[in-house]
């Protein structure tokens, strides 16, 4: 009897500690706030930019920026990425996590260990404007399509980003119309690219542009597959009759039923199909298109003349926001307020927020 | 309704006629005697050696011990009214009242339901609970057997738990499963119920049980057996019982303590039980039970009268386990990872945990004049609550570990046509997930210290991640009656009654806001597609309407969803049993009326007009009916055969396209129809034991509903499916040889059959946002099909009914003397199937982007993956031992002692796809899966006083 007593008495002890804990724990306390890190930067932004050289470089010994948070994606204009900057610029980091303003807000101070990570440009490499694409900073992409990638790995970000204080909003800065980078600047020649930036006195220029996919599952480069919503597609109808900044599932939807973009080829530069999509219309659902959020360039134009785009994301939660008439038909400006970046040598804007956008006056353009 | 009601009034009066129509005759002789035979309900075998005892106002006048053929006769007593009790080991003792009105009182047979009394078999229902994960897709458990003196049945039972075994593929919805007359299959899911009194072990062990098509006194039954558990006091073994338990599988200990007083002299008898599972175990992390049980109840009875009242429940919580894929089960290096834990300062800590608290109340009457007759009426009482923690999260990554956007095969696959590519990344994530360093632990499990750090830095306090507890909580109010006739020596006649109320609100409340200040009761997937208008993101339409802004939600606040599953059930039945000579027969019917609906409590932003108030009511006739014709042969032969037709309503929770936020209803919503029949041989005699069953069941129309994200439509879609119908045929062998020494046997079991899909089912897809139908079309791939391989060769796919196997084979010895016995047997089970998800077997999923489809993607998309077969070892040993009048003994387990860790027992298929690189075709993500623990064992000490 009492040997089996004790038998039992030793499987009970073969039961390891860590078991018992959730059984005992009537209450979790809660963890400690995370800890503050202080790293020594060994460049500036500016000089991690330098380092490109046209091709993407993989970066082989320790190399540390530091910058603040400047750009938010919990409106959803930003996705999987942020951008910091310090006194010498500003530049791209392609975190590739979702909703990262949870751990990297703005403001917050960021240090960057760019070992192991690779430097590369994204937008125009080459042509006309060729090596005037955006300077980031990301994983590398075997792949080649692009010359980096997104981190997306925990432990990837967690070992190479660190945070260090939570700091008041950075103050954009204001530059002057001849201040703004000229269409052959980079991140090298304008520091302002890749920075937070207010633009002032924007009048509306009536052109858009939006990329269509009638099936996003299919190839993205077939003309079959594209509809270029630009001021060519048709030349009579430059804005297509988006009042939105961009557009939803839902808005696109309501857009496309309406009939206006009726007369737009699908066609892809010079490959046209001769297929327009009033062809697709079928029961007046247009059911070969493929409903989907997308980004609209809204283009708008300085008082000396420079045009300034701005994009927005479809999958923004302020996507849909109506532009104010008096701005559409051009009897108002507004100042906007964002990341500014370059695109086919342009000056191409992302803001924030929809709070992002005022009247010349200060006043907002939504409450 | 009304007259159905009136119908069953009338049925329960005419029996009450007929029973009070029998008087005492005054010419009669003054003396009599009682005679009969007892028998096994299994079987009908004779039970030699049984005690009967005739007592009359408390005393025991006579007691006799059946002859060998299991016949008694009890001559000379005086006219009068008598309480006849019955017992035998092995068996739950009996207890009759007989009016002895002269001449030779011939009770026929007597039945005594078979017991399971022994320790060994001590089985935990907890061993299928833990499986009721509502989210990951496998959602049920597999049907429990009780032993008997059945050889299959008992081997089932006990032996074949460990792998989910399901007899004859049937899921446990089909199984009856009653208390005190009243069945209690879950309202909404028609799931077993065992979890309602788990750890109650010794109060509910006494119980009456059937298999297959048989029918029970307490009811007709389905096609897979009815357990009927007592319950009351007085079916409770006298005495105290004290038991220790410990076992590696599931909890480390168990300690129970039962006090029965047994029928006292005054008629009275009363039963305290309380028990405690506590603890993890060696196999699957963050399972843990802190779970307590409790029953109270006490019995009177008198003349023809006994009256029961007792009251139970088992509060308490215990952590869920999840299943994952191949690869994070390689990563970990472990087939039991459980991705439903991580560490909080330090602490393990499980997102998962089951939180219940539901009581359960009987009052239960039996009228019982004589042997003849008697009347049953149990008032049956659930309420409580039922709570399933979960992290919810809105505008924040996924926080659980095994996300595939955080394994290598996101970042890099072999064949070039995932179009995944990167090795660098993929050696990162495969780095998070291989190093055992302490720090890693925060990627390989929930990051509990990363959610609160999130919460803290929200900016003015609101949660992004919190622990919600989603909560089932039931109202039941069950009223049954039992009535058993014996108009005469050939006839014998149970009928019934029942009515059901179920009222069960389904909400979910905030469990713990992970140091957020509050959370927001908004509609995070409603935001996706309409962010800027507010009021489409509420969950709680009236709250925003009146107050101008959502609802801010504190601790222990309601959110989400609200709604009321308003279930109504009623129907009568009867069952005739015939017995002339060796023959016996039965015919049995019942007819019902079941009704239900959703009632809203809040209006949701999506559906203003279809999200508060009733739903339209959804009504079903049912009814079925059964025949069975048996022929004994007195040297232990047994030939039966038995059929049944059965029209059932489906369930409340697969009626509904997305009853959290809408009254909708499916289209073609209909009764279930089954047809089944069974040939069954046995044999009983020497010690020889053998039964040889063939079933063969048809079940159509079933239906099935599931959500998920659908990458094509880029939003949460729900999937609902009609005209689903199997087929499930096989062999049952259970067959059981005394050897050579005595005290020695030997046995075998044989369970083979094939459980398939038969029809094409159709499905209608709909956005979970807007209830727009995106597809409505058939599933032409969930059925048997054709497909050419690569030499044009055409074969022929069957598909098969998950999740159990559909071989399993067992041969064992079986060592039982002198108190001692030892057991040891080996298992072999094979073919058993994943579930299929039914999304894979559409057209456009076969087809991929193009929408062309090639037998190559046909074979691909459609297969439906077969588990390698298993083989395991086990082996319990046990004695026990008297010391002045009481009992002590232990029983040990050792289960798979070759410890085989790679067995699955279940699991199933993901929703989403992935496009090849060349947008031809798709590929599906991982699948799923559960294993079966390694060895384990399972040590029970008990004393009885």
């Amino acid at each position: 009897m009492k040997k089996i007593l004790l038998f039992a008495a030793s499987l009970l002890l073969l039961a390891s500690c860590e078991e018992w804990e959730p059984v005992l724990a009537f209450k979790y306390d809660a963890p400690a706030p995370e800890p503050v890190v202080t790293m020594t930067p060994t460049h500036t932004i500016a000089q991690l930019c330098k380092m490109y050289d046209g091709a993407p470089l993989r970066i082989t010994q320790s190399l540390i920026i530091s910058g603040v948070v400047v750009s938010d994606d919990q409106p959803g204009n930003f996705y999987k990425t942020l951008y910091i900057q310090d006194e010498t610029g500003g530049i791209e980091v392609k975190i590739g996590r979702n909703s990262l303003y949870n751990l990297y807000r703005p403001g917050q101070t960021l240090f960057v260990q760019c070992n192991e990570l690779c430097l590369g440009m994204y937008g125009f490499k080459s042509g006309t404007y060729g090596g005037q694409g955006m300077i980031q900073i990301g994983a590398t992409d075997p792949t080649g399509e692009y010359e980096t990638s997104y981190l997306e790995s925990p432990l990837l970000v967690d070992a190479h980003v660190f945070k260090g204080a939570q700091g008041p909003l950075v103050n954009p800065i204001v530059p002057t119309e001849a201040q703004l980078p000229k269409k052959s600047d980079t991140q090298v020649t304008n520091s302002l690219i890749g920075k937070y930036v207010t633009i002032k006195g924007l009048t509306y220029d009536n052109e858009i542009f939006c990329l269509l996919y009638l099936d996003s599952t299919k190839d993205k480069k077939a003309a079959t597959n594209n509809v270029f919503l630009s001021d060519t597609n048709p030349a009579s109808d430059p804005t297509h009759g988006i009042t939105t900044w961009a557009m939803s599932k839902n808005r696109m939807t309501q857009y496309l039923q309406s009939g206006r973009w009726d007369a737009c080829e699908v066609a892809r530069g010079n490959d046209h199909t001769g297929v327009f999509l009033k062809d697709l219309r079928g029961d007046g659902t247009y059911p070969e298109v493929e409903k989907n959020a997308y980004s609209v360039s809204h283009n708008f134009v300085m008082d000396g003349g420079k045009t300034v785009v701005i994009r927005t994301s479809g999958f923004s939660k302020f996507g849909d926001l109506e532009i104010p008439k008096d701005v559409l038909n051009g009897s108002r400006k507004i100042n906007v307020t964002g990341i500014l970046t370059m695109y086919q040598g342009s000056i191409q804007m992302t803001v924030n927020s929809e709070k992002d956008f005022t009247y010349e006056d200060g006043t907002p353009l939504y409450n | 309704m009304k007259r159905f009601i009136i119908a069953i009034l009338m049925l329960l009066t005419a029996a009450g006629l007929s029973a009070q129509d029998r008087r005492v005759d005054d010419r009669q002789p003054t003396i009599g005697s009682v005679k009969g035979t007892v028998v096994s309900r299994q079987g009908r075998a004779p039970i030699g050696g049984a005690v009967v005892t005739l007592l009359s106002e408390g005393q025991e006048l006579y007691s006799l011990k059946t002859g060998s053929d299991g016949t008694f006769q009890m001559p000379n007593i005086a006219n009068g009214r008598y309480m006849l009790t019955f017992s035998a080991p092995g068996y739950t003792a009996s207890v009759t009242n007989v009016l002895v009105e002269g001449f030779v009182r011939d009770l026929m047979f007597i039945t005594l339901s078979p017991l399971v009394t022994e320790e060994r078999t001590d089985v935990d229902d907890d061993n299928f609970i833990e499986f009721d994960l509502d989210d990951s897709g496998y959602s049920d458990t597999p049907s429990i057997l009780f032993g008997s003196n059945d050889v299959y049945d008992n081997a089932v039972s006990y032996g074949f738990s460990s792998i989910r075994f399901k007899n004859r593929g049937y899921n446990s919805e089909l199984q009856d499963v009653m208390l005190s007359g009243v069945r209690l299959n879950d309202a909404l899911t028609g799931y077993s119920p065992y979890s309602l009194w788990s750890g109650l072990n010794e109060v509910m062990r006494s119980k009456d049980v059937t298999s297959g098509l048989q029918t029970s006194p307490y009811a007709i039954g389905g096609f897979n057996g009815v357990t009927n558990i007592l319950g009351n006091p007085a079916d409770v073994r006298p005495g105290l019982r004290l038991s220790v338990l410990s076992n590696s599988a599931l909890y480390r200990l168990r300690l129970m303590a039962t006090y029965s007083s047994g029928v006292m002299d005054n008629g009275w008898s009363y039963v305290v039980s309380a028990s405690a599972r506590l603890g993890g175990n060696d196999w699957v992390k963050g399972v843990y039970y802190r779970s307590f049980a409790y029953y109270a109840g006490a019995e009177k009875s008198w003349d023809a009268h006994r009256i029961s009242l007792f009251t139970f429940a088992t509060p308490g919580q215990r952590g869920a386990q999840n299943a994952s894929t191949q690869e994070v089960y390689d990563l970990m290096g472990d087939n039991m990872y459980n991705s439903n834990w991580g560490y909080q300062n330090g602490k393990m800590r499980n997102a998962r945990v089951r939180k219940t608290f539901e009581p359960i109340t009987v009052l239960k009457y039996t009228y019982s004049p004589d042997m003849d007759f008697e009347s049953a009426t149990t008032l049956l009482w659930r309420t409580g609550s039922n709570g399933y923690t979960a992290l919810d999260w809105y505008d924040a990554p996924d926080p659980r570990p095994d996300y595939y956007k955080n394994l290598p095969s996101y970042a890099f696959m072999e064949d070039e046509d995932y179009g995944k590519s990167n090795v660098d990344k993929a050696d990162w994530m495969r780095e998070a997930w291989v190093n055992r360093l302490p720090e890693y632990a925060g990627y390989q499990h929930i990051d509990w210290d990363r959610l609160y750090r999130v919460n803290y830095a929200a900016a003015d306090g609101r949660a992004k991640y919190v622990q919600e507890e989603r909560h089932v909580d039931q109202n039941e109010l069950n009223l049954a009656e039992t009535i058993k006739w014996r108009a005469n020596e050939h006839n014998l006649l149970h009928a019934g009654a029942y009515f059901k109320w179920n009222r069960s609100e389904n909400y979910k409340k905030i469990a713990d806001l992970l140091g957020g200040r509050y959370f927001l009761d908004i509609d995070s997937f409603a935001e996706r597609d309409y962010a800027i208008d507010p009021v489409k993101l509420q969950n709680d339409l009236d709250y925003y309407l009146a107050h101008g802004e959502a609802r801010k939600l504190y601790l222990g606040d309601k959110y989400g969803y609200d709604y009321l599953a308003q279930i109504r059930k009623a129907g009568a039945w009867v069952t005739e049993n015939f017995e002339w000579g060796g023959w016996s027969a039965n015919a049995a019917a019942s007819v019902g009326y079941e009704t239900f609906w959703r009632d809203g409590l809040v209006r949701k932003g999506l559906f203003p007009d279809d999200s508060r108030g009733q739903s339209r009511h959804a009504n079903f006739l049912v009814y079925s009916g059964k025949v069975g014709l048996a022929y004994v042969i007195p040297t232990g032969h047994r030939f039966s055969v038995n059929a049944g037709y059965f029209n059932d309503a489906p369930t409340f929770n697969q009626s509904f396209i997305s009853p959290r936020t809408r009254n909708t209803m499916m289209d073609g919503l209909t009764t279930k129809k089954t047809l089944s029949a069974d040939v069954n041989y046995q044999f009983n005699s020497m010690g020889y034991n053998l039964r040889l069953t063939g079933f063969w069941t048809q079940i159509k129309d079933q239906t099935d509903l599931m959500s998920f994200y659908d990458d094509r439509e880029h939003t949460f879609t729900n999937f609902a499916m009609t005209g689903i119908d199997q087929r499930h045929m096989g062999i049952e062998l259970g067959v059981k040889v005394p050897l050579f020494a005595q005290g020695l046997s030997a046995s075998g079991i044989l369970s083979m059959g094939e459980y398939i899909y038969t029809s094409t089912p159709h499905m209608v897809q709909t956005i979970d946002n807007s209830a727009e139908i995106v597809h409505d079309e058939d599933v032409p791939y969930w059925k048997e099909h054709t497909v050419a391989d690569e030499n044009g060769v055409v074969k022929t796919y069957k598909h098969y009914v998950p999740s159990t196997p559909q071989l399993a084979a067992q041969i064992g010895l079986n060592y039982n003397v002198n108190y001692w016995y030892l057991e040891l047997n080996a298992q072999y089970f094979a073919h058993s199937y994943l579930d299929m998800n039914p999304g894979y077997r559409t057209h456009s999923a076969v087809g991929g982007p193009d929408g062309i489809e090639t037998p190559a993607e046909i074979a691909y998309m459609a297969a439906q993956e077969e588990f390698a077969p298993a083989f395991l070892l086990n082996a319990s040993i046990g004695k026990s031992w008297y010391v002045n009048n009481n009992q002590i003994g232990f029983s040990l387990q050792l289960n798979n002692m070759t410890n085989n860790r790679g067995v699955k027992t279940g699991g199933y298929e993901q929703t989403r796809l992935i496009d090849s690189s060349d947008k031809k075709r798709s590929y599906r993500f991982d699948s799923k899966y559960f294993y079966m623990q390694g060895f384990n064992y399972m040590l029970n000490i008990y004393f009885r006083f």
